[in-house]
């Protein structure tokens, strides 16, 4: 990066959060996205404040320098690698907290991470009842950016559900506050649909390309202290199905569930089953373990008879095993990584929410999949919200072995394809489901017009949203 | 000549996901609040914890990155305290691997490290050219310590050369316990910070000679004052160079029983105070001493014991390990002046521990931030206590 | 309006659906809306299908003709009002309905209101469970466009938070859906955040002005069972909203928590009490009126009994008359539109959220101007979600006095300044909060980036959200 731009980051942070040291560089050519190329920037900034990130992006903006938003750094989906020369701004530095308890209410700077914040509201009695697999090392903000789900989105959806307005710096560098606080005479954050049009969701999902979140206030909750940890066995996958969608419609308060096809079941616990004390156990075509999360003691077991009273009402049984949910549950900060990690490989991961009776759907995809490239995977995935489910399934490869990941990668380009045939919706939109994608020109042009007005230099983010971004 | 498995390695460090958890994580169930002490109290770039030293660890063996002293600093700004490794989801041990890496690259230029290294070749410690002054402190116990006998108490170089005060209480200990032991007339270096360093080869040949300095004393039992000294003679000596050597212990797993059966008596102190336990990496997550220095102290009338936010696997480093503290002493305080408020949010009058280097190192962090808690050894402790 | 246009209009639409007559523009200058200034449009349009508005939408582009959306026609702050001279696109033709059993949602066209969608609905025992005030006369959709809120919000939320995604025709006529029906092979709407940034959110409360919504998706639940309704009363404001808040923090299905002001409450209960049936009662300073619902009966008990303890631990005492909650809840379709005509005033409406521990500031505020202005009116509001208060105050004047209505207009104007300097947020986002607004800029000149985006010929209900 040209010396004067240097420069003048250097007079708004301080020498000390400027960097354009070769291995500081290499460190941030590359994230937790697993296959993805990496690229040197030109250098990398730590702001501390948003004023400063505001000063960053008006230089940004200006000198037309490409701009890489970045805090934890755990994106699965090439969210933060930047491009060549570009300049990455590492948010982590943004760390205020600061609570509303008369609005269930909180506001946290870009660089909190869930871990921090989680236990910050323990002392309260409270929580913010989302946990995505990387709650110990993603930020909240980055969370937004993507659109992500975890632990607990059963009952409370995507975080997005939870956001109740944004402190955004736009490309120019002007600051704005969405929610009911962009009444500067506002107490605090109480209601996300204010004054029109909902700008928050605007940057909801939206990857940066709108510009960069340093704010973010959310819905918090008392914490459930209430839990009921069990398994259910049914020998169809529709059956499965039909039971989460009435476990659901008959407001049974699950915060978390998943389905598991015998075969992934049995490749978990190799894995993590002894960690977890999960006793042996045949376990039947198809498992939904679940978490049900109360307040009080008799809304649990109302819920808990009543999950019984569905799970026979639609041909399964009671297995009775609670030490995979609770395993799960308990770990629900690492356990998605720690399940992930375990086995050696590393994966490309194709996260997408499908519908629940459409669940099994995913499952015929992705094995005829594993068979036609000769790679090897799972499908696992949680149940996300009103009536939608997660999956992430994950094609593994050897990552010593350029062969094996260029199988993965050419196998993840025809999953995608195949996915949207099914009807399934990108978790969070990456370059490879606009690539993939057909029919959804209106949509995309719409977005397109969005990002010339907003980002008319097209500095924010290029690329992590293809399509969007009009000719170079 | 190296002994690492270059391929091994190489399979380990790709096992790193780069996730980015051995950053900072807050996992409030399992005691971590915070991971790498370096991020927090530096610049906190990405090479700043083991995530980013990993990815530059990789492009220097792969020759992406040039072997240039600069790239390869971030590979020796770390205390090799192994939060990191405490915390990772993955199968691998990447505080380990980063000591493989830095003996792999020991030939990149580092004139701290070579010179340490040459120090202890040549002196037997890294601190002064006249070792014998290491055994100075025997004339001030006010007892004879002979030089042999079956029991050896080994100080280690800090202890000798820089805080006599903790060789001299723990001296006094052992008498009072009625153990009968020794200290060597030269004593040597344990090595450790050139292992850490990566001057395997180096500590590999200080290993040998130490040992044969050591059997002069006929000792079958080496207590040592310092986690340092303890992991590296119980366990590089053994596992890393296949040296045999006597058995081990640090003073305190020594003392518990003599505590225990009574044999030595503890007394209350003149004013009940509040005393928390800083673990030692290197006594703590390296070899699973966590239980035994708490209940010696707990055996001390009149002690309440108070843990800091984060301790046992998940403690805080004080930040003079893996050769941070010579390396960059400016870093390695302003670590130990994070961990001595660590002991201010406590209240806590008194931080004990058992490495001399934790001691030095938070003593000076304690200068920095004005803290009045007193920073001890635990065997001074022990010393004030004696009935 | 140009005979061409017309022309051209009448082959999208068929000569039967398209009208210049005087008297039916004359109709149309006007809506619930009370102390306006009507305005008389250039034509009506009546398309059948999304296919349609997207033909209609870009002939106005081209002769760069104002439109004005209108559906059920019930909105209180002068949304539907159109331009001189320009088109109103009524949509009550858009009428489809498709129920999505497993995906717990359902689609209707901009037409469908919510009494039909209701009856609709409890065939399959389910429900959309918030209920505006108007629910006879205005359409999901349109609710959508002004992000409403009514009995139900105390646990659902406002209108938005149960947006699963919306059909739109964008101003030059594109035709666009969100959410997970943007995959045209999706089995229907079942996950609103999908493909990237909230599309969706940008359609909701926008009045029109991004363009028109022909399709709305919504979650909807199984219904509700079992109901307990009680009332609670308070000695202190402050009593009264922190029960309220508590309530919400512990779980209990308060589907519609209102609260009410004494005075307030007496007057009601003077026009509609017996009505009702709700027996005489000393109403105390502030007073709960609370209907709670749930799938389960031990669930409900769990809430009832828990309400009361509650209620108690704050200070208050539990009054005990159901019927004003049971009227509440079981006239939700119509109990509003009936409190707010008994008494003979027109009115005009400001509603706001507050959050609920300053539901009394708003109250000081309307106050306040009643007495600077003298006039008559009411404050009276409830829980509208997570942890925000709908207060919905009615400035009273009488119809056939100029004079008279002319001080509420001046009131009404000042009165959004004031409530805005408490923190409140419009509930809707009307023309006098324009002129409330303080400090806010960088917040209106990006809102005026999009609208300029998505609408560069600015013909999109040009008079709303605060004339951008």
């Amino acid at each position: 990066m040209e010396d004067g731009i240097v420069q003048k980051l250097i007079e708004i942070v301080g020498k000390e959060y400027v960097s354009t040291r070769k291995d500081v560089l290499l460190a941030y050519s590359t994230s937790a996205s697993m296959s993805y190329d990496t690229v040197l920037p030109g250098a990398v900034v730590r702001p501390q404040t948003t004023e400063q990130v505001s000063e960053i992006l008006k230089v940004a903006n200006k000198h037309k320098i490409l701009v890489t938003p970045r805090s934890g750094g755990s994106s699965l989906q090439g969210e933060v690698i930047p491009k060549e020369d570009a300049l990455v701004i590492d948010l982590l530095r943004l760390t205020e907290i600061e609570i509303y308890p008369d609005l269930r209410s909180i506001t946290v700077g870009a660089g909190i991470d869930f871990g921090k914040l989680d236990k910050f509201l323990n002392k309260h009695d409270l929580w913010l009842p989302v946990y995505p697999g990387s709650s110990l090392t993603a930020t909240i903000a980055g969370n937004v950016a993507v659109n992500g789900s975890g632990f607990g989105s059963s009952q409370f959806g995507c975080i997005g559900e939870l956001v109740l307005g944004l402190e955004v710096v736009l490309p120019n560098g002007e600051i704005i506050q969405t929610g009911s606080e962009a009444n500067p005479n506002s107490p605090g954050p109480f209601l996300r649909y204010a004054f029109g049009p909902d700008l928050t969701g605007l940057f909801i999902g939206s990857l940066g390309v709108f510009g960069i979140i340093t704010k973010v206030s959310l819905k918090i909750f008392k914490r459930m202290h209430q839990f009921d940890y069990n398994t259910y066995g049914f020998n169809t996958p529709q059956e499965a199905e039909k039971f989460v969608i009435q476990c659901k419609e008959n407001e049974i308060s699950t915060v978390w569930i998943a389905i598991y096809e015998g075969q992934i079941l049995d490749f978990f616990l190799e894995m993590v089953g002894e960690e977890y004390g999960v006793p042996e156990h045949d376990w039947p075509p198809f498992t939904v373990s679940m978490v049900i999360g109360r307040i009080r003691e008799d809304q649990l077991e109302s819920d808990r008879v009543e999950a019984q009273r569905i799970c026979v009402e639609e041909g399964g049984y009671v297995i009775g095993i609670s030490e995979l949910p609770k395993g799960e549950w308990d770990d629900r900060m690492l356990e998605l990584a720690r399940s992930s990690y375990v086995h050696g490989w590393h994966w490309r991961i194709l996260y997408h929410h499908q519908t629940l009776s459409q669940w099994h759907k995913t499952i015929e995809e992705i094995w005829p999949i594993f068979d036609e490239f000769r790679v090897l995977g799972h499908t696992a995935g949680f149940q996300s919200g009103h009536s939608s489910y997660n999956y992430y399934p994950q094609i593994f490869f050897d990552p010593q072995d350029k062969e094996d990941e260029n199988k993965a990668r050419a196998a993840h380009k025809e999953l995608v394809r195949r996915l949207f045939k099914t009807g399934a919706v990108p978790f969070k939109l990456a370059p490879y489901w606009v690539d993939g994608i057909t029919e959804m020109e209106p949509y995309l042009e719409l977005v397109k017009g969005l990002k010339e007005a907003i980002d008319p230099n097209r500095i924010m983010s290029p690329g992590v949203i293809p399509g969007i971004e009009g000719e170079n | 000549m190296t002994e690492v498995d270059l391929d091994e390695l190489m399979e380990n460090l790709a096992q790193c996901r780069r996730c980015g958890i051995c950053r900072n994580a807050v996992y409030e169930d399992k005691g971590f609040d915070g991971v790498c002490p370096v991020w927090k109290n530096s610049a906190g770039f990405e090479t700043s914890f083991m995530r980013g030293r990993i990815q530059v660890a990789l492009a220097l063996l792969e020759g992406r990155l040039e072997k240039t002293e600069e790239n390869a600093e971030s590979l020796f700004s770390c205390t090799l305290c192994g939060n990191c490794t405490s915390i990772c989801a993955a199968e691998f041990d990447p505080a380990k691997c980063l000591e493989s890496v830095r003996e792999i690259l020991n030939k990149i230029p580092n004139e701290v490290r070579d010179t340490i290294a040459k120090k202890i070749l040549e002196n037997n410690n890294p601190y002064v050219d006249e070792n014998k002054t290491r055994r100075d402190w025997v004339k001030e116990v006010g007892f004879d310590i002979p030089s042999t006998g079956e029991v050896l108490y080994f100080t280690g170089c800090t202890a000798g050369l820089k805080l006599p005060e903790t060789a001299k209480a723990t001296a006094k200990v052992l008498k009072a316990a009625g153990v009968d032991f020794t200290v060597l007339e030269e004593e040597p270096c344990c090595g450790s910070v050139m292992i850490r360093t990566g001057m395997v080869e180096e500590a590999k040949k200080n290993a040998e000679n130490a040992l044969k300095m050591i059997a002069t004393s006929g000792a079958k039992t080496i207590v040592v004052t310092c986690a340092g000294c303890l992991k590296t003679l119980r366990e590089d000596y053994k596992e890393r160079f296949g040296l045999d050597i006597p058995e081990v212990l640090h003073v305190v797993e020594y003392l518990k029983p003599l505590i225990e059966s009574g044999k030595l008596k503890l007394k209350k102190s003149a004013d009940s105070k509040k005393i928390t336990w800083h673990d030692p990496c290197h006594l703590g997550r390296a070899l699973g001493v966590y239980e035994e220095p708490r209940d010696v102290l707990k055996a001390i009338p009149g002690v309440e014991l108070v843990e800091m936010e984060t301790n046992r696997e998940a403690a805080m480093c004080c930040g003079s390990g893996g050769g941070l503290r010579s390396y960059d002493g400016d870093l390695a305080k302003k670590i130990a002046a994070d961990r001595m408020n660590d002991a201010e949010e406590i209240e806590a009058d008194i931080i004990a521990t058992a490495c001399p280097f934790c001691e030095h190192n938070l003593k000076d962090g304690a200068d920095r931030i004005g803290s009045k808690i007193r920073v001890v050894d635990i065997l001074d402790l022990l010393a004030e206590n004696l009935k | 309006m140009d005979k061409k246009i017309i022309a051209e209009l009448s082959k999208i639409v068929g000569d039967g659906y398209i009208s210049t007559k005087q008297s039916e523009l004359l109709a149309y200058s006007v809506s619930a809306s009370m102390a306006s200034n009507a305005v008389l449009p250039g034509a009506v349009v009546r398309p059948a299908d999304s296919k349609q508005v997207s033909q209609i939408l870009q002939v106005a582009a081209k002769y760069n003709i104002p439109v004005t959306p209108r559906s059920g026609g019930s909105s209180l702050q002068e949304e539907v009002i159109p331009e001189v001279d320009g088109l109103v696109v009524e949509l009550l033709r858009l009428n489809d309905i498709k129920f999505h059993k497993e995906l717990r949602s359902v689609t209707v066209g901009a037409g469908v209101t919510y009494g039909v969608l209701e009856k609709f609905l409890k065939e399959h025992n389910v429900f959309l469970p918030v209920y505006p005030e108007s629910a006879l006369v205005c359409t999901v959709a349109g609710n959508v466009a002004v992000n409403g809120a009514g009995p139900g919000s105390s646990l659902f939320g406002c209108t938005g938070e149960l947006v699963l995604d919306v059909e739109a025709v964008l101003p030059d006529g594109r035709i666009i859906t969100t959410g997970s029906e943007a995959n045209p092979y999706a089995s229907g709407p079942y996950q609103r955040y999908s493909f990237g940034p909230d599309i969706t959110g940008l359609f909701i409360g926008s009045l029109g002005s991004f363009g028109i919504i022909t399709k709305v998706s919504m979650k909807v639940f199984k219904r509700h069972k079992y109901y307990d309704h009680n009332t609670f009363g308070f000695e202190t404001h402050e009593q009264a909203e922190q029960f309220m808040v508590d309530v919400k923090q512990n779980d209990i299905n308060g589907v519609f928590t209102s609260l009410y002001e004494g005075p307030v409450l007496e007057l009601f209960m003077d026009m509609i009490g017996e009505e009702l049936g709700v027996p005489k009662y000393e109403w105390p300073f502030r007073t709960v009126s609370m209907t709670i619902g749930r799938v389960r009966e031990d669930l409900l008990k769990s809430d009832a009994e828990l309400a009361k303890k509650l209620c108690v631990k704050h200070g208050g005492h539990v009054i005990g008359i159901s019927q004003l909650p049971y009227q509440e809840w079981n006239g939700r379709l119509w109990f509003f539109v009936r409190a707010c005509y008994v008494h003979g005033w027109h009115w005009r409406t400001l509603y706001h959220h507050q959050t609920p521990t300053n539901a009394h500031r708003s109250v000081e505020e309307i106050r306040r101007v009643m007495d600077k202005y003298g006039f008559l009116g009411h404050t009276a509001g409830f829980a509208s979600g997570h942890s925000s208060f709908n207060a919905y105050p009615h400035l009273y004047f009488d119809p056939q006095d100029l004079e008279d209505e002319q001080k509420i207009r001046d009131a009404h104007k000042e009165l959004a300044k004031t409530l805005f300097k408490t923190g409140a947020v419009p509930f809707k986002m009307a023309p006098y909060w324009a002129d409330a607004i303080e400090g806010m800029d960088n917040y209106m000149t990006f809102l005026e980036l999009i609208k300029k985006t998505i609408d560069p010929k600015k013909l999109m209900n040009p008079r709303v959200l605060g004339g951008l």
